[in-house]
């Protein structure tokens, strides 16, 4: 009938109902007063049929609740307040968990995309696959993902990064840039006297400003290159939780990368191969046609099988492919598992505040009783009133909603500065609202309006018509029925209270036992300074001789007790592998012939406390003309000796172009460990003999005292040795173990939010239940006080009830965090998820709690004075 | 008598093919024409011709009446006379149906 919906203009109506008053007046004149009967009825039948009955009905009740509202300006408050809260948290969790594990790649077809999972990552590997491409793969390119490297932009140079990627990138999927052109194929060539970049959409802004940049030089470390487009703004290439700022061929590595080639050698790994599906062709014909060329690369890079077990490994292999339309991201795999526990709790959290909303309503309905009463008793449906009553909590779910959304985003940028933090830098993620965003808000609403409030809105509608409407005294404590449900919402509140306060003892204790474990070096007293001597326009065998100074320098300053240096530093996210081999290394598998390594000043291990085993330290003695010699640590002896004496024996590493250099093993040393996980085997040449340095230098500092005290003068050392160098951080040791723990510490920080939020809500809720429950009892106790009851009798009554609501909730809650301990397993550090002492640690603090908010109201009781209260019947 | 609401709709789309006529003089003509047997209370006719209006099938307009005043007179619209005709087929199959079933008088 779309004529109906004209008179929902309230012009229209207003118009027509002035018309029919005119008509029945006209009518009237014409046929006379008695004639025409009930004009009143013959106007409402006709304003029923073109009004809108139900949703008028629905306008009026969001009116009155309205009003309703505003005259309780405080109950409304800390409802919206907490629900707000709740639905932001609940919003800023969604947000990320979409943002990084469920959102699609803003690219063509993201699901035709594929990541080759256990193929080469090397150049090499890449142009094999490019070049047998075959048919069931459309294109096949690489990227290198995000790389630390100084761009110049005519300001000098700055830290930036960059991402190498082939010259099909773009095109594959499908980037059209907003301004000039993206890279293609031609671009893409070794040699090419023009190279050419693209910017990220956000560098651009933030590096020119958005101004003109087509055409103009960018350098990246001192090699120019033409900047010929800038991406689309939702672009960031396929790596999740990095934005790099400028795209590059890959063909230009060399002159990004100096040092040994990363195009050449066959064990460069540091691309990774995406590639585009044939449309109607599946992961699994891609992954039978390429295989036979990820087998050819293999043999190629690795000569042939040596034994018959590794030939048939080899030729049963299959070249896995994995579906990368949502982008690959390491930040997923280390905090899928987390975010997901932080959004069940967030979950909770928002659950124990509509429980909270829920007990406030029913206070306030039996506040309102008399009015409901009169509304029944002159005719309104009892289904009338409870929609009255739902539509208040409605509109308050709606309002938290609303500023939920507004929360939403602050919240998940803090979360993900707070979080997602991976090599120092924090992720960078599209936090936009979505419209999956505002749909999740509602239902979260929604959800909320309905806990909170329908069970006080069926029960107020529910009430008995007679004894509201009494003046007198009501039954002592209200309803059986009443008691029973308030008891009931403060047991809940107690449970789930319990649930985030074990939860909190769990994720703290948890990170003081990460905190205390053992990394295979002293960590008190030790800073670590991140030095780039490349800075200082240092290259070559001159970086290890600035090295050599600042280190002599570096002792020199008060308060130093020991400095060496190294690459990786420690507790670094810094990790390179190569590949090696050794005399008596039996194992004939190649793939088992790489480690880990470092190049390391002298006095390395002395200096960070490491203990060594067998042999000695590097010292000043090993220098480029003494025996090359080489240290291993522990893992690395046993992986490759098996228990029989590495000293001595000598360690084969490829090194540039191939080469192969004979070390002499001299010492094997404890673990350094960089996290918990099991200890990586690795290896460590001395700097002075390699004269080979990539990045920046990472100097360990032991002081005599306090650190922190030491680093003005550390600082100043450096820069008077050599101006030019830039001195990024200067870290102690805890600090920087701190930074890997960022998951755990996450779980504890959150955690303990929502341990005191719980304890605060479970003590309100248990502290206005019972300040209710002794006001309306007073005629009660003034009865029991006048028959001889003692005081202390008093505080029994109302502590006893107390012990049942805590007993019964903290029962409740305890099975279910059991219940629910078996997903945070992963989480926790060297111990059970379901630790009887966390649990028994939590029930006490919420005894303690309960018992403490019970308590104020316990002695107002037994304070109370007999007669008064008796006068008061 | 009672009548069924949908009858109502009828008689009145019945009584406006002889012409528009205003609210009252709708319930009098029915009034005439049934023999004084179908006395519609203007409460009830009033609501009916707002729905008719609403569906289309009448359309009002102020006009002046003999006495110089301005009335509300409605008219039939072509959809409206397609609806009174369906209406009446489908009436004339009722009644002719209960006529079947009732038969004649019986003889008692």
């Amino acid at each position: 009938m779309p004529r109906k919906w004209r008179y929902l203009i309230p012009h229209l109506r207003r118009k027509a109902e002035r018309e029919m008053q005119e008509e029945f007046r006209a009518l009237q004149e014409i046929a006379g007063k008695r004639e025409l009967g009930n004009l009143t009825l013959a106007a409402e039948n006709a304003r029923a049929v073109w009004g809108w009955p139900r949703l008028e009905g629905v306008w009026a009740d969001v009116r009155y609740a309205i009003r309703v509202l505003r005259r309780k300006p405080s109950f409304a408050a800390a409802a919206v307040v907490s629900l707000a809260l709740g639905i932001g948290a609940n919003a800023a969790i969604f947000s990320l968990m979409d943002a990084l594990l469920w959102r699609e790649l803003p690219v063509r077809d993201p699901e035709r995309l594929v990541t080759f999972v256990n193929s080469s990552r090397s150049y090499f590997g890449y142009s094999r696959f490019a070049g047998n491409r075959g048919g069931s793969m459309e294109n096949i390119a690489a990227c290198s993902g995000s790389l630390v490297r100084r761009l110049d932009t005519g300001r000098g140079p700055e830290r930036g990064q960059v991402e190498l990627v082939t010259g099909n990138f773009f095109e594959m999927l499908g980037i059209q840039t907003d301004a000039g052109r993206p890279i293609t194929p031609e671009d893409d060539r070794r040699g090419n006297p023009a190279p050419v970049a693209v910017l990220s959409h956000s560098y651009w802004q933030k590096a020119y400003g958005g101004a003109a940049v087509l055409g103009r030089t960018i350098r990246v470390e001192k090699a120019p290159f033409t900047i010929i487009g800038v991406a689309p703004a939702e672009f960031f290439g396929v790596t999740v939780g990095e934005v790099p700022d400028v795209w590059l061929p890959v063909s230009t590595a060399n002159s990004v990368f100096p040092g040994p080639s990363w195009l050449d050698g066959k064990n460069n790994n540091f691309l990774t191969i995406v590639g585009r599906l044939q449309p109607g062709i599946s992961m699994q014909q891609a992954s039978a046609e390429l295989t036979p060329v990820s087998i050819q690369i293999d043999l190629e890079r690795n000569g042939p099988p040596r034994s018959e077990k590794d030939r048939r490994s080899l030729f049963e292999s299959k070249l896995i492919l994995e579906s990368a339309g949502k982008g690959i991201s390491f930040l997923r795999d280390r905090f899928s598992e987390p975010l997901r526990v932080v959004f069940w709790m967030v979950g909770i959290g928002l659950l124990l505040a509509c429980v909270n909303v829920m007990s406030l309503e029913f206070a306030r309905a039996d506040e309102r009783r008399k009015e409901l009463t009169v509304r029944l008793a002159i005719g309104a449906s009892r289904g009338r009133i409870a929609r009255q009553l739902l539509t208040e909590s409605v509109i308050l779910a709606a309002a938290s909603g609303l500023i939920g959304v507004l929360l939403r985003q602050p919240l998940a940028a803090a979360l993900v500065r707070l979080i997602l933090v991976w090599d120092d830098q924090p992720a960078r993620l599209s936090l936009e609202t979505h419209s999956a965003i505002l749909l999740f808000v509602a239902a979260v609403s929604v959800a909320a309006a309905l806990v909170s409030g329908v069970m006080p809105a069926l029960r107020a509608a529910r009430g008995a018509v007679q004894p509201g409407l009494q003046q007198g005294p009501r039954p002592a404590g209200g309803s059986p029925s009443g008691r029973f449900l308030r008891r009931a919402v403060a047991a809940a509140q107690i449970a789930i209270s319990l649930v985030l306060v074990a939860a909190t003892c769990l994720f703290a204790y948890s990170l003081h036992q990460l905190r205390q474990f053992d990394g295979g070096l002293n960590r008190n007293r030790l800073l670590v300074a991140d030095v780039d001597p490349a800075d200082a326009g240092y290259e070559g065998p001159q970086l290890i001789g600035l090295n050599l100074r600042l280190r002599d320098r570096l002792a020199g300053v008060p308060g130093v007790e020991a400095v060496s240096f190294s690459q990786n530093g420690i507790f670094s996210g810094r990790n390179y592998s190569t590949h090696f081999d050794a005399d008596g290394f039996f194992n004939a598998d190649q793939r088992t012939h790489f480690s880990a390594f470092d190049h390391v000043g002298p006095y390395f291990f002395s200096t960070a406390g490491t203990h060594v085993i067998a042999g000695r330290d590097f010292n000043e003695r090993d220098d480029p003309g003494a025996p090359k010699v080489a240290i291993v640590n522990r893992e690395f002896a046993r992986r490759v000796f098996a228990g029989s004496d590495a000293v001595g024996r000598n360690l084969y590493v490829t090194a540039a172009k191939d080469t192969i250099l004979s070390y002499q093993i001299v010492g094997v040393v404890q673990d350094i460990r960089n996290d918990v996980r099991r200890p990586k085997p690795m290896f460590y040449l001395c700097q002075i003999q390699t004269q080979t340095q990539a990045f920046s230098t990472r100097f360990l500092v032991r002081t005599r005292l306090d650190p922190t005290a030491v680093i003005p003068s550390l600082r100043a050392t450096l820069r008077a040795e050599a101006p030019a160098l830039h001195v990024d951080q200067i870290d102690t040791a805890e600090e920087l173990l701190d930074r890997t723990l960022a998951t755990d510490r996450l779980m504890a920080v959150l955690a303990w939010g929502f341990g005191v939020l719980a304890i605060i809500l479970a003590g309100v809720g248990v502290y206005g239940l019972q300040s209710y429950d002794v006001t309306r009892r007073t005629a009660e106790i003034g009865i029991r006080m006048a028959v001889g009851a003692q005081r202390r009798d008093v505080v029994w009554l109302v502590m006893r009830e107390v012990a049942l609501i805590c007993g019964s909730g903290i029962a409740a809650g305890t099975a279910t965090a059991l219940l629910m301990a078996r997903f945070v397993e992963s989480l926790v550090f060297q111990m059970r998820a379901a630790n009887p002492l966390i649990q028994a640690a939590a029930a006490i603090v919420l005894v303690v709690v309960g018992g403490g908010a019970a308590w104020i109201p316990a002695r107002r009781a037994a304070r109370m004075d007999a007669v008064a209260a008796l006068r008061n019947e | 008598m009672d009548l069924l609401k949908g009858t109502l709709d009828m008689l009145v789309l019945r009584t406006l093919v002889f012409g528009p006529l205003h609210g009252y003089a709708i319930a009098k003509a029915i009034r005439q024409t049934s023999d004084d047997a179908l006395e519609i209370e203007f409460g009830s006719l009033y609501p009916a011709l707002k729905r008719l209006e609403l569906k289309g099938w009448v359309a009002a307009k102020w006009e002046k009446s003999e006495n110089n005043r301005q009335v509300r007179i409605y008219r039939l619209t072509p959809a409206g006379k397609k609806q009174l005709t369906q209406e009446h087929a489908k009436w004339a199959d009722f009644a002719g149906a209960i006529a079947r079933v009732m038969g004649p008088a019986p003889e008692i």
